[in-house]
């Protein structure tokens, strides 16, 4: 084996250009799968810490009839916890109500939050520190919508407990950045305090978020949600994401594979006297098979060595300073930061190494195969057809 | 087997498809060769030369008899034994040198070597000489494409013997070169015969070549026309 990798690299050396194209191909896809695959780890990674620190927190204690997916049940689906039982636990109240910015009617979820709450990352010391009478904030893509800016008045409408239509004027405390959409767009957050005022709900809460010490257990009329089941859907959509990717970089792959299987069947028709010389110096057929699987397989190795020569210090920049990502693509409703920074991790570079060794390995045995079947006399003479 | 021969062939007939027929390169051939034989296979082109020198490389097999190799029938052979006689027992030479062209002179000589695992150190040294008999040392970094026709079926004679074999086979040694670059490989090739006792089989055309052989078999029609000794020493030797 070791004289066939003597062997394969003199020949590959030798063959010049016809090796550094093979190599250059699949040093490419090398480069596009760990990138493309790294940059979507990287977004997992990014979208996963957003949401946990923005929405999730380490899960969620939900109201019974509250069904985050049905908006009929956010009108009944509240209710009061003991005090006992919200330890570690942030209550979030929530309501359909409407704000009327220059006049134009805006549908709004209006959150009530605890001021006081240190789980999640909404800056709500904004809402406790001011001073207006009733203080708002909101995220910027909700802002631009509206037109909205911080010192801002817009008038709220809500129903209160008895479903009567009541309105009053919020100020615009606070605007936010964040890549979580689902706490930002048609979402105003106000001190729940506040609101359990002007709905009459004192005490009532819709879902709590968990802090790390908050340990679940079974409370009647709530339903516990873990972060493992909130992050369920958003793990959904970058698998599906990560599959329409695969597609991208497989057929990348066969490409630079095709151009390797191209060059062994040529190889073997064009190297025929090479191979009766190699069998008329006494290499056994299946040492030459050997030889030219090598060589293929090789192609893979230096492919390796080339991608990470390039590779190497081009995603270590890219880790460090991200990607910027269109403005646009934040309408996707899934957490995209304007900058994700790709993970390139052991798992994905040995894996990929793999999958590209054995596949350039697997395509240079199949024509190679064929000499096992030559005649060397045949060889010899170049007569092969 | 007689007694010092190295190679038997008993009743020797050799057949190929050719369309829907057959095409009978060799009939019924019965010869022997002793060790340290110069010798030479010669008749026009479809003769049956090169057949039965690959029959006797081991690179083909006869259709029907029997050939012996080195007390090895070929016919018997494993493809992993009739490489291993190849490689250790017998060199070959060909018309076109066959020299591999990504390799130096150094690397083409010492690939057989290679073969056979021998220790780096001693392959240097049995290269080395090898080229030396050749009088190509100085030229042991060179690539084939840099090298005349002469130098390259001279390159092509040090790979053959650099293992010392018993028998060396040449299909048309001198095909493609003047009668200088003739001159010179074949006083390499003979001086190799007497100062190592190698067997020399030559498959030839050219009365150059006849000239040097201290047997000459005249084939025709895959036949053996005639089996001329010139040199009793030779064979006796």
């Amino acid at each position: 084996m070791k004289l066939a990798f003597q062997l394969a690299y003199k020949n590959l050396v030798g063959a010049g250009l016809r090796t550094w194209l093979n190599v250059g191909v699949l040093a490419f896809s090398f480069i596009i799968i760990i990138f493309y695959n790294g940059l979507i780890d990287g977004w997992n990674e990014q979208a996963k810490h957003d949401s946990i620190a923005w929405e999730y927190g380490n899960g969620q204690l939900l109201h019974a009839d509250y069904d985050p997916f049905d908006p009929f049940t956010i009108l009944d689906g509240h209710g009061v916890l003991e005090n006992e039982l919200s330890k570690n636990l942030a209550p979030i109240l929530l309501r359909q109500a409407s704000i009327y910015p220059e006049g134009r009617m805006f549908s709004v979820a209006l959150k009530g939050i605890d001021v006081n709450q240190t789980t999640l990352k909404l800056p709500t010391a904004s809402l406790k520190n001011s001073n207006a009478k009733i203080p708002a904030m909101m995220g910027i893509n909700m802002a631009d919508a509206a037109n909205l800016k911080k010192g801002d008045e817009v008038l709220l409408r809500w129903r209160d407990q008895g479903g009567t239509f009541d309105a009053a004027k919020i100020t615009v405390v606070d605007i936010f950045e964040t890549n979580v959409p689902t706490v930002d767009m048609g979402q105003v957050w106000i001190p729940i305090r506040k609101m359990w005022e002007m709905t009459g709900l004192e005490n009532h809460t819709t879902f709590y978020v968990a802090n790390e010490n908050f340990q679940p257990s079974n409370i009647s009329g709530w339903k516990y949600q873990s972060q493992e089941t909130l992050l369920s859907d958003l793990n959904e959509i970058i698998a599906m994401k990560k599959i329409s990717g695969s597609i991208m970089y497989l057929l990348l792959l066969a490409i630079a594979l095709l151009a390797i299987f191209d060059t062994q069947v040529l190889s073997v028709f064009r190297r025929q006297k090479e191979i009766g010389t190699y069998i008329s110096l006494g290499m056994t057929r299946a040492q030459v098979v050997g030889l030219f699987t090598v060589e293929g397989s090789m192609y893979s190795i230096f492919a390796m060595i080339l991608g990470s020569i390039v590779g190497i210090p081009l995603f270590a920049y890219l880790a460090k300073i991200g990607i910027g990502m269109p403005a646009a693509s934040r309408d996707m409703g899934v957490p995209l930061a304007e900058r994700i920074f790709p993970v390139f991790g052991i798992q994905l570079i040995v894996g990929t190494i793999l999958l590209v060794v054995i596949a350039s390995t697997i395509v240079s045995f199949l024509p190679a195969r064929k000499i096992a079947k030559m005649n060397p006399v045949l060889a010899l003479k170049g007569k092969l057809q | 087997m007689k007694n010092g021969s190295i190679i038997s062939i008993k009743n020797v007939t050799k057949r190929f498809p050719v369309g829907e027929g057959e095409f009978t390169a060799l009939k019924n051939i019965n010869l022997e060769f002793q060790s340290g034989e110069f010798a030479g296979l010669v008749g026009p082109s479809g003769s049956g030369k090169t057949t039965l020198l690959n029959i006797i490389g081991s690179l083909d097999s006869p259709t029907e008899g029997e050939a012996l190799v080195l007390g090895k029938s070929i016919s018997k052979l494993s493809h992993k034994e009739s490489a291993l006689l190849r490689n250790k027992h017998i060199g070959f030479i060909f018309q076109v040198y066959n020299l591999l062209p990504v390799y130096t002179v150094y690397e083409n000589v010492e690939f057989a070597l290679l073969l056979q695992n021998i220790p780096k150190v001693q392959r240097q040294k049995m290269v080395m000489e090898a080229l030396d008999w050749v009088g190509l040392a100085s030229m042991a970094d060179k690539k084939p494409d840099k090298l005349s026709g002469g130098e390259g079926q001279r390159v092509a004679i040090a790979r053959a013997i650099v293992k010392k074999p018993v028998i060396v086979i040449a299909d048309e040694p001198s095909a493609n070169l003047d009668a200088e670059n003739t001159y010179a490989i074949l006083k390499t090739m003979r001086e190799l015969n007497k100062n190592l006792g190698t067997t020399f089989l030559f498959s030839t055309h050219d009365e150059k070549v006849m000239g040097h052989l201290d047997r000459i078999i005249h084939l025709r029609d895959g036949a053996v026309e005639e089996d001329e000794i010139i040199n009793v020493k030779t064979l006796t030797k």
